[in-house]
């Protein structure tokens, strides 16, 4: 009898020390103690468009890269950033990724840019013998798409993701300045940037990607001369140049690493190009010379 | 290459060569380059069905919804792509209609915003380029319609007990998967459009800029919503350098605007508009027919401007302005 009782009463305590043991482990909470940021949060179904964007790419747009595994490539991508505070991140948490889907790009085709974002890559849409970022297999599946973890479950924040203003090693960045290595890196032969000469404080900035990772990247051995397109706005106004104050600058990094560089002010199918949006602007009028 | 308007030019006894009348503009080749011909020991002469297929499409689905477009709302994507394949999945290749994509039809249509409409014929890289992914407007490549088969090849099998890498043309089997696709996507498309209608026509096209046997001919203009639609535009593009073989007002564009003033439409042509001829000179900044130079240069070059609204008219409003005032003076003087 005492037996049993003595049973029962361990059965018992068993029993409570689990249920408690359940209820006090931190085990994954909800979404309500997700961190909290200012910028947009991970795009809803990411897996299904990073997936369906990495297929389409070797597929469609570059079928040569055929026996990358995109699969590979979205579960490297997830490992990332899963489960991580989103402020933490490192550039060891993205080399898989880089590694895996990294690829050459053909020579005098890239196109290197800063502050001319949208001017950019509409014309790259268009014209096909230039190649952004955006145009590698790395930057077609990220453009325009956000994504950042939690350390809470589910691990991945769909409400918001941290800007750069609110830490650098947030997931976005990093990726960023990660790819655009590789891909001044990848360069050769004659690679282009577009600069913005419509905007304050000069076209060239140190502190830009273009100014901090790209133009150190670049290979003196592979790269042999820098193009400079130097784009106003239609109608917008001409703060910089090519004789400019921060283009002269620019010239003497890239000359001090052995680059040529040359400098062309309103690149005349960029022009054209910014035209298709304002046809009916004084910059854009068609005149006949007399030519023909 | 231009797949998708080889399928559209379907029905002229050259719709096989059409991968040279589908425009290759602005030096853009796709660089999926598969041949057309068929291999020998396959069942059909066209490309076989394009590999990942189903990852392809729902991440287009899925990159519609949340990027491209999400005025359209929610649609589940896995659902869409079911309806898609159920049309032609384990079917006869050969026999596979428009109506068969009904049901995927009535799950993935959306309106389009009224004035965004743009039909087309010859020209599919020119209009999804000046398009923009809707940013200017929305052609059907632009739709969640068009997501799903834009610049992709698809067929079943009857069987499916071999993998076949083939797929028939439309000169093989009119009732081909792909070809009943575009089709019914056509009709539904026209049947969604309303205020300002566009359409963009090759004005160097041989066999005219306005095929009467073709997509916009056959499934897209029978099917417009008169009554909610204000005016067509008609613009009319030359190659740089290209002949000019219709315009508006001559030609097969005659007939076109015949036709559609008959059917009740108010009607509007322009030749070489403006704002898409600076994107066919993208590729010929140095064309004659392409000058283009900012208003300072013009001075140098002592430039005549050949745009309306431009120093022509001015001068004529300032002249008339002058000469006005002048008789105004005089009949003060008369009476003072």
């Amino acid at each position: 009898m005492v037996l049993l009782v003595g049973v029962l009463v361990l059965l018992v305590s068993l029993v409570v020390v689990i249920v408690l043991a359940a209820i006090l482990t931190p085990g994954r909470d909800t979404s309500s103690t997700l961190l909290q940021w200012k910028g947009r949060g991970t795009t809803k179904n990411l897996r299904e468009v990073v997936l369906g964007r990495c297929y389409n790419y070797i597929t469609m747009v570059n079928p040569e890269l055929g026996n990358k595994d995109c699969l590979k490539i979205w579960e490297t991508l997830q490992d990332a950033f899963m489960y991580k505070n989103p402020c933490n991140i490192t550039t060891d948490d993205y080399q898989p990724l880089m590694d895996l889907a990294r690829h050459p790009v053909p020579c005098n085709k890239s196109l290197f840019w800063s502050k001319t974002n949208e001017l950019v890559h509409r014309y790259t849409k268009i014209d096909h013998n230039f190649l952004t970022l955006e145009d590698t297999l790395l930057g077609y599946i990220a453009d325009q798409v956000s994504w950042c973890g939690d350390p809470a479950g589910p691990g991945i924040n769909y409400e918001s993701c941290p800007k750069w203003t609110e830490c650098e090693s947030n997931p976005s960045t990093v990726y960023w300045k990660m790819a655009s290595k590789m891909f001044a890196e990848e360069a050769c032969g004659v690679v282009q940037v577009m600069l913005n000469g419509s905007i304050d404080a000069g076209a060239f900035r140190s502190s830009s990607i273009f100014g901090s990772v790209e133009i150190f990247n670049l290979d003196p051995n592979k790269v042999s001369t820098i193009q400079i397109w130097l784009m106003h706005n239609i109608g917008g106004p001409k703060r910089d140049s090519c004789t400019g104050y921060s283009i002269t600058r620019l010239k003497s990094i890239l000359e001090e690493r052995n680059f040529i560089v040359s400098c062309e002010d309103n690149y005349r199918p960029v022009w054209l190009f910014q035209c298709v949006s304002e046809p009916g602007h004084e910059d854009c009028r068609l005149c006949f010379c007399g030519i023909q | 290459m231009d797949r998708t308007s080889c399928f559209r030019a379907r029905n002229t006894p050259k719709w096989r060569t059409c991968r040279g009348s589908g425009r290759v503009f602005g030096g853009k080749v796709l660089l999926f380059s598969k041949d057309f011909s068929g291999v020998d020991g396959k069942k059909w002469k066209g490309e076989g069905t394009t590999p990942n297929l189903d990852s392809i499409i729902i991440g287009r689905c899925y990159e519609y919804i949340r990027i491209v477009n999400p005025a359209v709302g929610e649609k589940n994507c896995s659902e869409l792509l079911e309806a898609f394949k159920k049309a032609f999945m384990n079917k006869d290749p050969c026999n596979i209609l428009p109506s068969d994509y009904e049901l995927f039809i009535n799950l993935s249509q959306h309106s389009i915003p009224p004035n965004k409409s743009l039909f087309w014929e010859n020209n599919q890289f020119l209009v999804s380029s000046y398009a923009a992914r809707t940013r200017r407007y929305m052609p059907l490549g632009d739709t969640l319609i068009g997501a799903f088969g834009d610049l992709l090849n698809w067929c079943g099998q009857a069987n499916n007990t071999e993998v076949d890498d083939s797929c028939p043309t439309t000169e093989e089997c009119e009732n081909n998967a792909v070809e009943s696709f575009w089709r019914i996507a056509s009709i539904n498309y026209a049947k969604q459009s309303s205020g300002i209608i566009h359409v963009m026509l090759n004005g160097s096209a041989t066999g005219g800029a306005y095929p009467l046997k073709g997509f916009f001919a056959d499934f897209e203009i029978p099917n417009l919503q008169k009554e909610r639609i204000s005016q067509i535009e008609i613009w009319v593009m030359d190659d740089i350098g290209g002949p000019d073989l219709d315009s508006c007002g001559k030609g097969s564009v005659q007939t076109l605007e015949t036709q559609l003033k008959e059917m009740g439409y108010d009607i509007t042509c322009i030749d070489n508009y403006k704002s898409v001829l600076f994107l066919l000179c993208l590729d010929h900044p140095d064309h004659p027919s392409c000058p283009v130079v900012s208003s300072a240069l013009s001075a140098q070059r002592g430039c005549v401007f050949s745009d309306q609204g431009g120093s022509w008219n001015r001068l004529t409003l300032i002249s008339f302005a002058a000469f006005v005032l002048q008789i105004h003076f005089n009949l003060l003087n008369q009476f003072a």
